[in-house]
């Protein structure tokens, strides 16, 4: 079926076949978008609206009440900020020994070297549940529940699999040979490492980062199980806030936007290197 | 160079393995020892030897959970990446090509993002989205959009339903994130590959059950594992959006929400650890399984 119009080498250029592609593209991107838009359409509706039996697709009477009782609510501030430092402090040490032991294992040959490899890989394969109740023991003995440390050290665990995993694939993709030169040059191995190694793998951190800090900001089980609700993160407050008020969907609606905002922002600012971030660990050997 | 590796590599790793050795190692070992108890979740316990895998493998909820997990496990992966490698197709390759350069359709910039967009909402921020737009009533989202004359749907109050309801969220979510990954693999097939077969006179279909499908397979390996293991979980969706937490009469009940009943809510912590192994296994099983199953088949293709 390939044609050539005016030199143009066309693939399966059929009408029909562009029309039904492009159909299904519209229909499908449709689905996947519209509750969110059932979110933002809820979140600026004032209540009467939200529980009427004839929808409305655009708010009759656009309200910021939503916004501003979820605001007020009492413990609505201290999750959130509760939920910024557990994400900070997993999302850093995540990176930091992510990327010692990701160069440990792309720069080094060692004994028992495939089996950190393996292991680093089959803890992702078993549901995290599993652990909960040995982990709520342990973190119990420790003192740690109902604290903050605490649970940034389980998401920390967490996060340490995909980090050391993608931040290997961009270290191995950097050439020995630069190392090798730094040396002959003067550099000791730490200076190779600080000055060398660290600034080539700069997309690689951004992406494990930005990667950890949806994963700990979006993570509400454990916290919810380790955790009494003073120390909830924004997500468990959400859920908590839900069954105890019944469900006011409105002040739901808009709790749920302002806990995803930082998320979507974060997104948006690497949303063009986010498939390279993504596939780095899976595409280099 | 070879000299003085070693303070590096103890140095580098000392605190991931320790990490790993306390929380992930222990705790597997914990909880193996655990599930030989009739520890409730407080206080002093007993060894019981294997008495929790008998009531275990006598325990109709348990099989009632397992056959959901199976139920998942056959059809998140199937379905997903069904939809996942015809989006990624067609926004890599579906627009037909233009001076020898495949594009995508119309708008594939923006569908990109949008395919995105559920993979940034919490697992929590979707079940509670889902709950609004399976509502029982006329102010449910899809409810709304039927006719007036009809009966509303009851979806999650829905036996027979349920479950399904459930599956159809879980593709929702993970569809976007596939979608990336395959396209970022289509991305890596060189140009000239679909020039010659266009040359060839090869269709949309032919270029993707011959090309791409094939030179994807790795990908798609991975695709599976990952939304077995997500089959095998499926707890945030569950413990938030069915009635009763796998109601209505166990109609959504999965292993890891009877994990979760039996240790915080039936006081049955050793219990639990006994269904936390089996599913250990069984998680385990399945990816090796399919990394065997998948590897003769491309050994033969």
């Amino acid at each position: 079926m390939a044609k050539h119009d005016e030199g143009v080498v066309t693939v399966g250029r059929s009408r029909i076949g562009t029309f039904f592609a492009n159909t299904t593209g519209i229909v499908f991107g449709l689905v996947m978008i519209f509750p969110v838009y059932w979110v933002l359409n809820t979140a600026f509706k004032p209540d009467s609206e939200v529980r009427s039996f004839t929808p409305t697709f655009f708010p009759n009477e656009f309200t910021l009440d939503n916004f501003k009782s979820a605001l007020g609510e009492e413990l609505f501030i201290p999750s959130m900020i509760n939920g910024l430092i557990i994400t900070a402090m997993a999302v850093a040490c995540a990176l930091v020994v992510g990327f010692l032991a990701a160069l440990a294992i792309a720069r080094f040959s060692f004994y028992g070297r495939k089996a950190i490899i393996l292991v680093i890989l089959a803890v992702q394969l078993v549901p995290f549940l599993a652990l909960l109740i040995p982990l709520f023991l342990m973190l119990q003995g420790a003192n740690l529940t109902n604290s903050l440390v605490g649970v940034a050290l389980v998401y920390l665990v967490l996060l340490l699999p995909y980090t050391v995993w993608t931040l290997r694939g961009f270290i191995s993709g950097i050439p020995r040979e630069l190392d090798e030169a730094a040396m002959i040059d003067g550099c000791t191995r730490p200076q190779v490492f600080w000055r060398i190694i660290l600034p080539l793998t700069g997309p690689g951190l951004v992406a494990t980062s930005v990667y950890g800090f949806i994963q700990a900001w979006n993570e509400f089980i454990i916290i919810n199980t380790l955790n009494n609700p003073q120390k909830q993160n924004l997500m468990a407050w959400l859920l908590y806030n839900q069954t105890e008020r019944g469900t006011a969907w409105g002040p739901l609606m808009a709790g749920a936007i302002i806990t995803s905002i930082p998320v979507v922002v974060f997104f948006l600012i690497i949303q063009r290197n986010i498939a390279t971030g993504l596939t780095a660990g899976a595409v280099k050997g | 160079m070879r000299h003085g590796k070693y303070p590096f590599i103890i140095g580098f790793l000392a605190v991931p393995v320790a990490l790993y050795a306390i929380f992930v190692v222990g705790a597997y070992l914990q909880m193996f020892r655990l599930s030989l108890t009739d520890w409730s979740g407080y206080g002093a316990f007993k060894d019981v030897g294997f008495d929790n895998f008998v009531k275990l493998w006598n325990d109709e909820v348990v099989w009632t959970a397992l056959r959901h997990n199976g139920y998942l496990l056959l059809l998140l992966p199937i379905v997903t990446i069904a939809i996942a490698l015809l989006f990624a197709f067609l926004l890599n390759v579906g627009g037909g090509s233009k001076g020898g350069m495949t594009r995508g359709v119309w708008g594939s910039k923006v569908y990109r993002v949008v395919f995105f967009f559920p993979q940034l909402l919490a697992l929590a921020l979707v079940a509670v989205i889902f709950q609004r737009v399976y509502g029982p009533d006329k102010s449910g989202m899809i409810n709304g959009l039927l006719p007036d004359s009809w009966e509303p749907w009851l979806f999650l109050a829905d036996e027979n339903w349920a479950l399904t309801c459930i599956l159809i969220v879980l593709i929702w979510q993970a569809v976007g994130f596939y979608v990336v990954l395959f396209s970022a693999g289509m991305g890596s097939i060189g140009q000239e590959i679909y020039e010659a077969a266009a040359l060839d006179g090869a269709t949309r279909i032919t270029l993707f059950f011959k090309i791409t499908l094939p030179l994807l397979w790795g990908n798609v390996q991975v695709a599976w594992i990952y939304l077995g293991i997500a089959a095998f979980d499926a707890f945030a969706l569950v413990n938030i959006m069915t009635v009763n937490q796998g109601g209505p009469n166990n109609s959504t009940q999965v292993l890891s929400m009877q994990i979760y009943l039996n240790a915080f809510k039936y006081s049955q912590a050793g219990y639990a650890s006994a269904i936390g192994v089996v599913l250990f296994f069984l998680a385990l099983s399945f990816a090796w399984l399919t990394l065997r199953v998948t590897r003769r088949d491309n050994a033969t293709a």
